[in-house]
């Protein structure tokens, strides 16, 4: 808003009218809240996020016949094409012993993750008639897209569960991690939703990137093969390992799966990408919160 | 909204005495210098970037190679800057409530957006006492869910809380008076059922300044006699109403005074029955 403060000083001084609003103490429209200030009006506005993240998860599926049954059926049919392609028919299977267990996690953890980022590049050009109609912190739209994202995901945890259970996996004590390891997602995909919104904004061509570096973190994660296997074989597989799709995936079936076993290096990991990002994330789509709305 | 724009152009208000012999009287207290003011617009200025769209460069001077050079340019990197307010000011006070018009793209939606701090200015400010809110709430329901839960959706859009959402229900439902529906998704409402639920929605939480932007032209005459009335309450706390209207028998019934905008500059700026008159004679001229 700096050309805003040239307007009034131009003339040297505050004009008069600025004048007259400063001594009948009025407040200045549309100027950015520093940082404190906004995290508690977005913590005012939570049940705000929730209903939005909610009604928006809900309504995805309610335009047919089968409608909530969907958020389980389409998960499980994606599992069954990706099993026919990676596990028979190109056979990716070397170095796991539960293949259809591994590639489940690995697909409907990546679907979630990707979905995030895809629809939280536009989170704010596509809701721009809400940001010019209401008054609300902006950033409950990317972190709306990030909540509903996981609110379609647990159904699909549900399947996965199931398909674990079915191919011999036993219940552990390492499924008490399982609620652990999906809040570090969601604080991951929330901080990726948040800077993908802040860039698509201020660049909207490179929303045209997005799904060609989705398809690059698909192959390079380790969804449909074991990354230890295949890039163990080169000196910068670790960078693979380490890179934060990769790590939550490893953590999702180390959670379920008993022989992948609990890492400390990739929890603490896991977790360190996940606050690193959603700080950013936030910090960076708040530098911009008053320019939203332009175009 | 936009869509709103050229069909409901002049809606007749049935008359209603009440409401009539206010407007007069107030426009009386206009002159009253010791009014505090509620908004201030100091020089303000809008732009739109439109991305995919590039106004036309031609002249009968321009070379051929010019020509197409800028028509190839219309496709690749096409991005124009729409100048839509060009340095508005005006002060606004308590209890007054205002009536904005001009021809359809004079800008009126625009400037009442960035009065309510929605839309950036690219320079000069907007000054506001308390709170404000622009009739939108209509932006953030689905109309996949059913009325009830889009009052949950609206309310929560308007800063309310869960616990005041539920404790206004009951009046929500009433002041909109679509009965059963409430219950059926808002996709099965007629234009004019939707228009009531939006607006008893957006007036269940009483803000400062409120700005209404065509959105009571869709309504019947009894809905319209129940936003009047909610209007006139806003007032009575002391608040401040705009109001957009190509119907210039309700600006006059609701506002004492006038705006009048053409291409985002203030063309007259006065008490109501004045600026409709002259606004009526330049229109009819054109
Ligand atoms: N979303 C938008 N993107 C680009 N230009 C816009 C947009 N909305 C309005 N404009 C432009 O701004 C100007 C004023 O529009 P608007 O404020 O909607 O007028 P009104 O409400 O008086 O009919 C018009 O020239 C219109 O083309
Ligand atoms: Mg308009």
């Amino acid at each position: 808003m700096t050309s805003a403060e040239r307007g009034g000083t131009a003339a040297g001084g505050p004009s008069e009218l600025a004048q007259l609003a400063a001594r009948s103490g009025l407040k200045k429209v549309g100027s950015r809240p520093g940082l404190p200030e906004y995290v508690r009006t977005l913590w005012a506005r939570r049940h705000f996020l929730w209903v939005l993240s909610t009604s928006r998860s809900y309504s995805r599926n309610q335009n047919n016949y089968l409608g909530q049954l969907w958020s389980v059926l389409s998960p499980l049919t994606l599992a069954a094409v990706y099993y026919l392609v990676f596990g028979l028919l190109l056979d990716t299977r070397a170095g796991t012993t539960n293949y259809p267990g591994f590639l489940t996690i690995g697909v409907f953890i990546f679907m979630a993750i990707a979905a995030s980022m895809t629809a939280g590049s536009t989170a704010v050009t596509s809701n721009i008639t809400m940001v010019r109609a209401l008054d609300f912190p902006r950033a409950v739209l990317p972190l709306s897209v990030a909540l509903s994202e996981m609110l379609t995901l647990l159904p699909a945890i549900g399947v996965m569960i199931v398909i674990v259970l079915l191919t011999g996996e036993p219940i552990t004590v390492t499924w008490l991690l399982l609620p652990v390891a999906l809040v570090l997602i969601l604080l991951f995909s929330a901080g990726c939703a948040m800077i993908a919104a802040r860039v698509v904004v201020a660049a909207r061509d490179l929303r045209n990137l997005i799904p060609v570096a989705i398809r690059l973190l698909r192959y390079v994660s380790g969804v449909f093969f074991s990354i230890e296997a295949y890039a163990g074989r080169f000196e910068w597989g670790f960078v693979l390992e380490y890179q934060p799709v990769a790590v939550y995936l490893t953590l999702m079936r180390s959670v379920l799966l008993q022989d992948v076993a609990v890492d400390p290096t990739m929890w603490l990991t896991g977790l360190a990408w996940a606050v690193v990002l959603f700080l950013v994330g936030f910090v960076v789509f708040w530098s911009a919160e008053e320019k939203y709305g332009r175009d | 909204m936009a869509a709103t724009d050229d069909a409901f152009e002049e809606i007749d208000f049935e008359d209603d005495d009440d409401l009539d012999d206010g407007a007069p009287e107030r426009a009386k207290q206009d002159a009253d210098a010791e009014r505090t003011p509620s908004v201030v617009v100091d020089d303000v200025h809008v732009r739109y970037r439109v991305f995919g769209g590039r106004k036309r460069v031609s002249g009968p001077e321009m070379g051929r190679i010019r020509a197409m050079f800028n028509r190839s340019r219309r496709h690749v990197g096409a991005v124009t800057e729409v100048h839509a307010v060009r340095g508005v000011s005006f002060v606004a006070h308590h209890g007054e409530s205002i009536g904005i018009i001009g021809r359809n793209g004079a800008g009126k939606s625009t400037l009442l957006r960035a009065i309510a701090g929605l839309m950036p200015t690219s320079s000069g400010a907007v000054y506001v006492a308390g709170t404000s809110s622009l009739l939108g709430v209509n932006a953030a329901l689905v109309s996949s869910l059913t009325g009830e839960r889009n009052v949950m959706i609206g309310g929560l859009a308007l800063g309310l809380t869960p616990a005041q959402v539920r404790e206004r229900f009951d009046d929500i439902v009433e002041f909109a008076g679509i009965g059963d529906f409430i219950d059926l998704p808002m996709k099965a409402y007629s234009s004019g059922m939707a228009a009531r639920l939006r607006f008893a929605i957006s007036t269940a939480a009483v803000p400062d300044v409120l700005m209404i932007d065509e959105a009571l032209a869709t309504g019947d005459a009894e809905f319209r006699e129940r936003s009047a009335k909610k209007i006139e309450e806003i007032r009575g706390h002391a608040g401040t109403v705009f109001l957009v209207s190509h119907s210039m028998r309700s600006i006059e019934r609701m506002c004492d005074r006038a705006i009048w905008i053409e291409q985002g500059q203030v063309v007259a700026d006065g008490p109501a029955r004045e600026i409709t008159a002259e606004y009526r004679k330049a229109t009819k001229k054109g």
